[in-house]
């Protein structure tokens, strides 16, 4: 089983990377970034082998109170080199946070499919496919969006940083609870109820900002 | 038929009325636990003290979160009343957590569980915009206003001296001992700042003084976390309903003081 995952990862990652070679700089950037969200769910598939031995394989306890904290600090520490090296550019930083999130959920998503072949079914995939790929980009941006201070206020990085973090680890565990009990379907809503306002909000300012850009 | 029949049953295990047997109560309450299993952890759950504490602060915090989001989220606003919807929708989340953890069965009182980091986040959140934005704003760093910088230090003091009582000389176990260390140091470090912001004559801005309210808010909100802590520590669900209220209630009024005071700011 792990060497089909390798496997699966080599799969993944290579038609990307030969695509890289192809793409403009801010295509580039997010097909990069959700290369290393997929390196990091890989990473993070290893990582919680290891949790969970020390946990006496507590699967539920495991997934609702320790993955959630070790599976966002994984996916923000891409991000955060690339905030404190590249650029901090607000935009910028919540796309690749976005992608780095897509990215990982994607490859979470074939290792349980690969994990649990007997049973999956296309109602599963798309209820995957939407929830869990929403939920890791929600949290990642979350975390993303506190990096774009780290220039700009020291103070406010550090601390805003680290209070995002625990937010979007509450999130993911309050997911990773509702998936694996009887409220399921309320699990599978979640993201996509904070994922809308989020569009909404994204939208709305746009708009104020090209309105207040035309007046002047 | 067998609709009536299950619907008089629940209502009589919630009402305890219409049975006069015990023995027939009891089989009641049997059979429902039988054809309802789901409804009974619901029914026994309001029963909870913390799963109804816990309700009451996270239905305020989302109504104090959602309030911030509508009235500071737009372009130009401020960064500082951001971070404290930030501080409310983090408790809130925290809160659904341990709501969803007690529903599904889970423990919330003898082990680490997310939940925790709610409380941690909101605080950092509220410690984060008065360190990180307002501070700067008002204390310029000169001797003059050195007793306002002295005076606020009864704030972490008392925090500590809660830790020390209240949870080193009692027996605890580690974990909850560290988690609420932790608590303890956030606390007091926010704690700080916010008391400072209550007594400080902001004489070149006026902002701190028009935020008062919001300050004082801010530090009953975190001695609140603080006994609240020490209820879920030492499981005493009375005190964890009356915090959890008292909290529901700060955080309710938390976000609408501070947009009333950067209204009466900025006018």
């Amino acid at each position: 089983m792990d060497n089909l995952i390798y496997t699966l990862f080599v799969c993944t990652v290579a038609p990307l990377i030969l695509m890289l070679l192809l793409l403009q700089k801010r295509s580039k950037l997010i097909v990069s970034y959700m290369i290393i969200g997929i390196f990091v769910s890989l990473f993070v598939s290893e990582l919680n082998t290891i949790l969970l031995g020390l946990f006496n394989d507590d699967m539920l306890y495991v997934t609702t109170a320790i993955t959630p904290i070790s599976e966002e600090i994984a996916k923000a520490f891409p991000v955060l080199i690339f905030a404190v090296l590249f650029s901090n550019d607000r935009d910028k930083l919540l796309t690749i946070a976005f992608a780095a999130g897509i990215g990982f959920a994607m490859f979470e998503n074939m290792v349980i499919l690969v994990q649990n072949i007997e049973s999956v079914s296309i109602g599963w995939a798309v209820v995957r496919g939407f929830s869990t790929a929403l939920m890791h980009g929600v949290c990642t941006s979350a975390v993303g969006y506190g990096m774009s201070f780290v220039r700009k206020k020291k103070k406010l990085f550090y601390c805003g940083t680290f209070a995002l973090l625990a937010m979007s680890s509450i999130y993911h565990g309050i997911f990773n609870m509702l998936v694996q009990s009887e409220y399921k379907y309320f699990g599978f809503i979640l993201p996509a109820v904070t994922y809308i306002p989020i569009v909404v909000q994204v939208f709305r300012n746009r708009l104020l900002n090209n309105k207040s850009a035309v007046t002047g | 038929m067998a609709r009536n029949i299950k619907r008089q049953t629940a209502y009589d295990i919630v009402l305890n009325i219409k049975i006069d047997s015990f023995d027939f109560r009891c089989y009641y309450i049997l059979q429902y636990i039988y054809n309802n299993p789901h409804k009974f952890i619901l029914w026994g759950g309001l029963l909870n003290l913390y799963l109804v504490s816990n309700i009451i602060t996270c239905v305020c915090a989302f109504i104090g979160f959602i309030f911030g989001g509508i009235k500071f989220f737009a372009p130009r606003k401020a960064l500082y009343a951001q971070m404290i919807t930030f501080a409310a929708g983090c408790m809130g989340f925290g809160r659904l957590y341990q709501i969803v953890r007690i529903l599904t069965g889970g423990n919330i009182l003898g082990e680490f569980q997310l939940g925790v980091l709610g409380v941690i986040g909101s605080l950092v959140f509220l410690f984060s915009a008065n360190f990180g934005l307002m501070d700067t704003l008002a204390d310029d760093g000169s001797k003059k206003f050195l007793k306002y910088r002295i005076i606020p230090a009864a704030a972490p003091a008392a925090a500590v001296a809660f830790y020390v009582v209240f949870f080193v000389f009692s027996d605890i176990e580690t974990i909850p001992l560290i988690v609420a260390g932790v608590v303890t140091a956030i606390v007091s470090a926010a704690s700080y700042f916010n008391l400072k912001h209550l007594i400080f004559p902001d004489v070149d801005y006026g902002v701190i003084n028009c935020l008062k309210l919001y300050n004082l808010l801010a530090l009953i909100f975190e001695f609140l976390c603080l006994a609240e802590m020490f209820a879920y520590i030492r499981d005493y669900g009375t005190l964890a309903l009356v915090t959890g209220i008292l909290t529901g209630i700060v955080l309710l009024i938390m976000t609408p003081a501070v947009e009333r005071g950067i209204k009466k700011w900025t006018t």
